[in-house]
């Protein structure tokens, strides 16, 4: 078991390599110029000549993308071009607080979509299976910024009766306004539940119709314990690693739901360093989303191998 | 991507679904291909006015009879805007998508049939493509490419070419066993015959299914790139950008904000719906979403 996790770290090492080759690749290879990207169309060859040599464009690539990786392994992460400062301290507090709503959108998230995924399969073909199935098409099918303005207006213009932005101070707990967090996390939560509820319906629906379903419900077992402690146990696995796959809507929804509600998060600072031209915040802020979409398919990974002992051989 | 039910409904819930809900799935359906059609052919000649005329004498009016979706800050008419705005939102969902299944169909294909050294090589390259969250991948290839639309449709092609790549790779797996790839190859049929007129025509139908589905992950992605001000300039009237700039006036003029919405909420839920319907008309197993 150990040996495997052991494994599948190193992989997440192969991949995070692989992965800033290519947001390097992308961001210095590509036709467009970096510091064309920066400066904007208007700008004379003697000034992208300057900016070039400021930031070292005129090296060779490979030196860069060495000289970029190293300082990085070594905490630093590059100077602001919109601050002038460096881009680590910042990018850290910001990637804590996207990270605490991340948190909050999944601790809200799997279980409600467990219960409703299990409910809809109980019940199925019920009005309440119907209804919620159709939810979660439209849930699913909505980009997450005309959900959050449904929300705005709904909850804090017409009804004011939450806040309809989460700005908060830098160094501030975002905790400490926690009636700022609920439209943010609703907004995702909506949509993960959506697809979650789903994967967990068509599992348990599987799971339910199995022969040692129907053996536990013969011998007597009350019902509840066989949903619960019978059917659910295998019906988690296929959610375990939906969670894990569809992180990566998680972090995309973070980046539209910050700017939505103004929320201090790394997508905010993502979206941020495009309208600023601020190329090496951008560059760092992509790579840590990457990596941390890393860990959460390796964490979702480790769950789905304590859950199944198949896995683990 | 919602997940169909086994099959195994109780009867009594079959019969449900036969009744009204069918009538209503499936005039929603077939309703929905015409009414974009329509929207593309003739949205901009019933269109009042110009997407970008400016009026002065009308700013922020609400909706009325003479403004059906009121006006925006510079009196421009927002049932005009969202008209014009059909087009472009679709015809770019379309580009996307269809880059993306020509990127990842031959890449599939080839994975899927040579297999061995050829496929790993292929796959983990698209495994590195997929490690990036969908819409960051696309945010950062639209900057540094510079915006413009064929930067857009370029970056969401590339978004899409791992996803499409796997699934067409597992389909091809499965033909490339078949007995009649194996009398092609007895006959001595060269790879790209083999390919093209043996295999292709067997995933055909899934290749269509997965353009679909593409299409409505498009318009997703589209909408929040250009909500995010990435790849759209004013005054271009694309709805995720009248949303974005619709938006500081929510308090006072909530209609800006409602009508491209409600413009990107049904284009969005009718492509779904008739992937979706398409999906289980050709009968495949999901094609793992956006």
């Amino acid at each position: 078991m150990s040996a495997l996790i052991l494994r599948r770290v190193a992989l997440l090492g192969l991949i995070l390599l692989a992965v800033s080759l290519l947001t390097f690749a992308i961001v210095n290879v590509l036709p467009g110029n970096v510091a064309h990207a920066i400066l904007g169309e208007t700008a004379t060859a003697e000034e992208i000549r300057a900016v070039e040599q400021r930031l070292g464009l005129d090296r060779p690539l490979v030196e860069r993308y060495l000289g970029w990786v190293g300082a990085m392994l070594r905490g630093d992460f590059g100077t602001s071009l919109a601050f002038n400062q460096p881009v680590a301290p910042v990018l850290l507090a910001r990637l804590w607080n996207s990270a605490i709503l991340a948190a909050l959108v999944l601790a809200v998230a799997v279980p409600l979509s467990l219960a409703v995924g299990v409910a809809c399969a109980v019940f199925q073909g019920s009005l309440l299976d119907r209804a919620l199935s159709a939810f979660a098409v439209v849930a699913f099918a909505l980009p997450e910024f005309v959900i959050g303005l449904a929300l705005i207006l709904a909850f804090s213009i017409w009804w004011p009766i939450l806040p309809g932005s989460s700005l908060i101070g830098p160094g501030e707990n975002p905790l400490a306004q926690p009636e700022a967090l609920v439209l943010p996390i609703t907004v995702l939560v909506l949509h993960q539940l959506a697809h979650l509820s789903q994967i967990t319906r068509a599992s348990m629906i599987g799971v339910l119709d199995s022969n040692y379903v129907r053996t536990a419900e013969l011998k007597g077992l009350p019902r509840l314990t066989v949903i619960v402690r019978h059917a659910l146990r295998n019906a988690l696995l296929p959610t375990v690693a939906e969670v894990g796959m569809h992180f990566g809507y998680v972090l995309g929804g973070l980046v539209v739901v910050e700017t939505l509600f103004s929320y201090a998060g790394i997508g905010q600072l993502m979206v941020m360093s495009v309208s600023h031209r601020d190329v090496p915040t951008l560059q760092a802020t992509v790579l840590v989303v990457a990596a941390a979409y890393g860990v959460g398919n390796l964490l979702a990974d480790v769950v789905s191998m304590r859950l199944n002992p198949r896995l683990r051989s | 991507m919602p997940v169909a039910g086994n099959g195994a409904a109780p009867i009594a819930a079959r019969k449900a679904r036969s009744g009204w809900a069918r009538v209503v799935r499936s005039l929603l359906g077939g309703a929905f291909p015409v009414g974009v059609l329509l929207l593309l052919a003739f949205g901009p000649s019933v269109a009042p006015g110009a997407p970008t005329t400016f009026d002065p004498a009308n700013i922020l009016q609400e909706p009325s009879l003479a403004f059906l979706f009121g006006t925006d800050e510079f009196g421009r008419d927002v049932f005009s805007r969202v008209l014009w705005g059909a087009r472009p939102t679709l015809f770019l969902a379309l580009a996307c998508a269809g880059l993306g299944v020509l990127l990842g169909a031959p890449t599939g294909l080839a994975a899927g049939y040579f297999g061995g050294r050829i496929d790993e090589m292929l796959m983990r390259t698209m495994d590195v493509l997929m490690s990036f969250p969908a819409l960051i991948l696309a945010m950062l290839i639209v900057v540094m490419l510079g915006a413009s639309t064929i930067n857009v449709i370029l970056a969401i092609g590339v978004v899409f070419w791992p996803r499409s790549a796997r699934l067409i790779r597992s389909v091809t797996q499965d033909i490339a066993r078949r007995e009649f790839v194996d009398a092609a190859r007895a006959r001595g049929e060269p790879v790209v015959y083999i390919l093209g007129r043996e295999i292709l025509p067997n995933i055909i139908g899934i290749l269509i299914v997965d353009f679909t589905l593409r299409v409505a992950a498009a318009i997703l992605l589209t909408a929040s790139l250009s909500y995010l001000g990435i790849g759209v300039k004013p005054p271009t009237p694309a709805w995720g950008l009248m949303v974005k700039e619709g938006q500081q006036f929510l308090q006072i003029a909530p209609w800006l904000v409602i009508f491209p919405c409600l413009a990107i909420a049904v284009v969005s839920i009718g492509t779904v719906l008739t992937g979706d319907r398409l999906r289980r008309a050709i009968a495949i197993p999901d094609g793992r979403g956006r």
